[in-house]
């Protein structure tokens, strides 16, 4: 409608309060209906479905027949299973004592900073680099001939030469020092942070509240939310590692960094769809023992 | 500048640990930057130069006969990409819009009916529902997803047969196709929970006032959310784009036809070529396809792989250029309460 040729159209009278709420709580559910089918479908479909499947043969071609539990004892006697979840278990376990809590503390010292130099920090900060990037990044540097890492390693530590990801010892390890060495702050922390209204810090300081009395009395305590769901993301997420250590050592040497969806994916190329399911199976009741420990945990919540 | 104190800014044990901390926030950014540099400078150096002991800082002949290589690598090496590279990149980009076109109305939609429309104990549900697989591991359903896709709806290898007959279940199939990437993720928990969280933050006068005036909802959603909603918008574009141009493992699971394969997929293929030929590592070399050998004697190593790292990298880049002003306006989470 353009401002010249407006003609004052009768506004269509406000609906009676009931008639109207019913009318719109109906159409209401027309914003939901397509969210609902693909989250039923893509999401908690296959998710249930998968405790089905994982008692059937599950075979490639031919009828499906249920087997109990045939899928998981054969898993049982098979020793890259558990090879597979000690390597899930130190992977994920090393890589969030060693990576969760530098973000947390750069965000917060990020913070102090003047805003102009913090806009600039941040935004250098980031600038994305693809994964998959990131990946033929490191195995560059990690290789064992001409690589940076054997540079350092050999030329300026004066150490002999490094396995790094040929080490069964420790190749795990060296797939978490990315995560170290790259640190930054969360953007969901500093989002979180800067909710905190400034008058909080100015008021401890005239009570003589120092710098770590401020981090510890008021930082993490309003941070505590993003935190406690950050950390439950990264324990779900690091003990299904697949794409990194994938791509930087496809589980070797001999299975040393074969994380349990690695395996799963192995199953799975192979055909054995039902052991495969079997597996993802097991790796979520153990993800839930974690989940469930950390809600313990982190339960009781000062500020609700 | 709250933590440090107002006053006695100027005192020595201050100072010091204020550029302790100077020291430390720009060692990070340092060492962030450090793989764009090295990247870069590796992609224009020769290729016996890119596996010189000891590295070179800067290439002594920077040459971009890599970035030329790797951009005609199908016409050398076709046992190695069936494809140009350029098809690669379109397929990963159909993927990408594909994705975005389809799950940024669908799951923005419901969380502003949840945030705003549905009250009560419906709205609380839906909740739920929406967020709960979140907070469980997906992996378990990656399975029967790559089944569903076969046979959908039944996440079964083989379609049952229609009891009483030898005809199986008609089924819908998406496997080896583009919408085998795009409709899994139609909705997704976690960018539902930012479009919430910045809806919850809208004030409910507008909308209530917006109804005043009449209207339906849809056209409140569209003329007077939607502009005030730009930032979450951009961080969820941004967000999305950067986890579908990366994604590996469903890729791998569904797209079996590497005329479809997404970039991600093709990148695999080359480094593995490249292992399987020792040029990255020599302790792994098998034997090389003849098209790699080629490749490797006309100059390409390290230096192409970080030519394809790079084009990986660049559409991420230019979508980060474009959101970095709305990245903290449109985060607004407050966990999972």
């Amino acid at each position: 409608m353009s401002v010249g040729t407006d003609v004052i159209e009768p506004r269509p009278a406000v609906p009676a309060v009931e008639g109207g709420r019913t009318r719109r709580r109906w159409l209401n559910w027309l914003f939901v209906i397509p969210a609902i089918l693909f989250q039923f479908f893509w999401g908690w479909y296959p998710m249930v479905i998968a405790i089905f499947l994982s008692l059937t043969n599950a075979p490639i071609r031919g009828a499906v027949t249920f087997r109990g539990i045939e899928n998981y004892v054969r898993l049982a006697s098979d020793p890259l299973v558990p090879m597979a979840f000690r390597v899930t278990l130190i992977y994920g376990i090393l890589s969030i004592i060693l990576t969760f809590i530098i973000p947390i503390i750069t965000a917060i010292l990020l913070m102090e900073m003047p805003p102009k130099t913090m806009r600039v920090m941040m935004i250098l900060w980031f600038l994305p680099l693809s994964g998959i990037a990131s990946t033929l990044f490191w195995q560059y540097l990690y290789n064992e001939k001409f690589g940076i890492f054997q540079y350092i390693a050999t030329a300026v530590l004066g150490l002999p030469p490094q396995a790094f990801l040929s080490s069964e010892r420790l190749v795990l390890f060296w797939l978490i020092v990315p995560g170290i060495i790259m640190y930054g702050p969360g953007l969901y922390y500093i989002a979180g942070l800067q909710g905190i209204p400034k008058s909080y810090y100015e008021a401890a300081e005239v009570e003589g509240a120092g710098f770590w009395r401020k981090i510890w009395t008021i930082s993490l305590p309003r941070l505590r939310p993003i935190i406690s769901m950050t950390l439950l993301f990264s324990i779900i997420g690091s003990l299904q590692e697949f794409t990194f250590p994938d791509l930087m050592t496809r589980g070797g040497p001999n299975g040393a960094s074969r994380t349990v969806v690695m395996y799963m994916f192995t199953l799975l190329n192979n055909g054995r769809i039902g052991d495969s399911t079997a597996l993802a199976v097991m790796l979520f009741a153990l993800i839930m023992v974690f989940v469930l420990v950390f809600r313990l945990v982190f339960k009781s919540d000062p500020d609700v | 500048m709250s933590l440090f104190p107002t006053v006695g800014r100027k005192q020595l044990g201050v100072r010091i640990s204020w550029w302790l901390v100077v020291a430390f926030l720009a060692f990070g950014v340092f060492m962030h930057l450090v793989p764009f540099y090295i990247m870069i400078t590796t992609s224009i150096k020769p290729a016996t130069e890119a596996m010189a002991m000891p590295p070179t800082l800067w290439p002594k002949q920077p040459t971009f006969a890599a970035w030329g290589l790797v951009l005609k690598l199908s016409d050398i090496a076709k046992s190695v990409l069936s494809q140009p590279l350029s098809k690669y990149f379109l397929n990963s980009m159909i993927m990408t819009f594909g994705t975005m076109i389809l799950s940024i109305p669908v799951t923005s939609l419901a969380a502003y009916a949840v945030s705003k429309l549905i009250k009560g104990r419906a709205a609380k549900n839906l909740f739920i529902f929406f967020i709960g697989t979140l907070m469980l591991p997906g992996i378990v359903s990656l399975i029967p997803s790559f089944l569903l896709t076969r046979n959908f709806p039944f996440p079964l290898p083989v379609a049952p047969n229609i009891p009483g007959t030898d005809v199986a279940f008609p089924t819908l199939r998406i496997w080896n196709t583009y919408w085998a990437v795009i409709i899994p993720a139609g909705f997704s928990a976690g960018n539902f929970l930012l479009f919430k969280g910045y809806f919850d933050g809208i004030p409910d006068s507008i909308i209530n006032a917006a109804r005043v005036d009449g209207g339906s909802e849809f056209n409140i959603f569209r003329r007077i959310i939607l502009p005030m909603s730009i930032p979450v918008y951009a961080v969820v574009a941004y967000f999305t784009f950067g986890a579908t141009w990366d994604s590996y493992l469903w890729p791998l699971v569904v797209i079996q036809d590497s005329a479809i394969a997404p970039l991600t997929l093709a990148i695999r293929r080359i480094s593995d070529a490249f292992g399987a030929a020792g040029t990255t590592n020599p302790l792994t070399a098998v034997g090389a396809s003849a098209g790699i050998s080629e490749l490797v004697s006309q100059g390409l190593s390290w230096n192409g792989l970080m030519v394809l790292g790079l084009l990986q990298a660049i559409p991420t880049f230019i979508f980060f250029i474009i959101a970095r002003e709305y990245l903290l306006k449109g985060v607004k989470i407050q966990g999972l309460k």
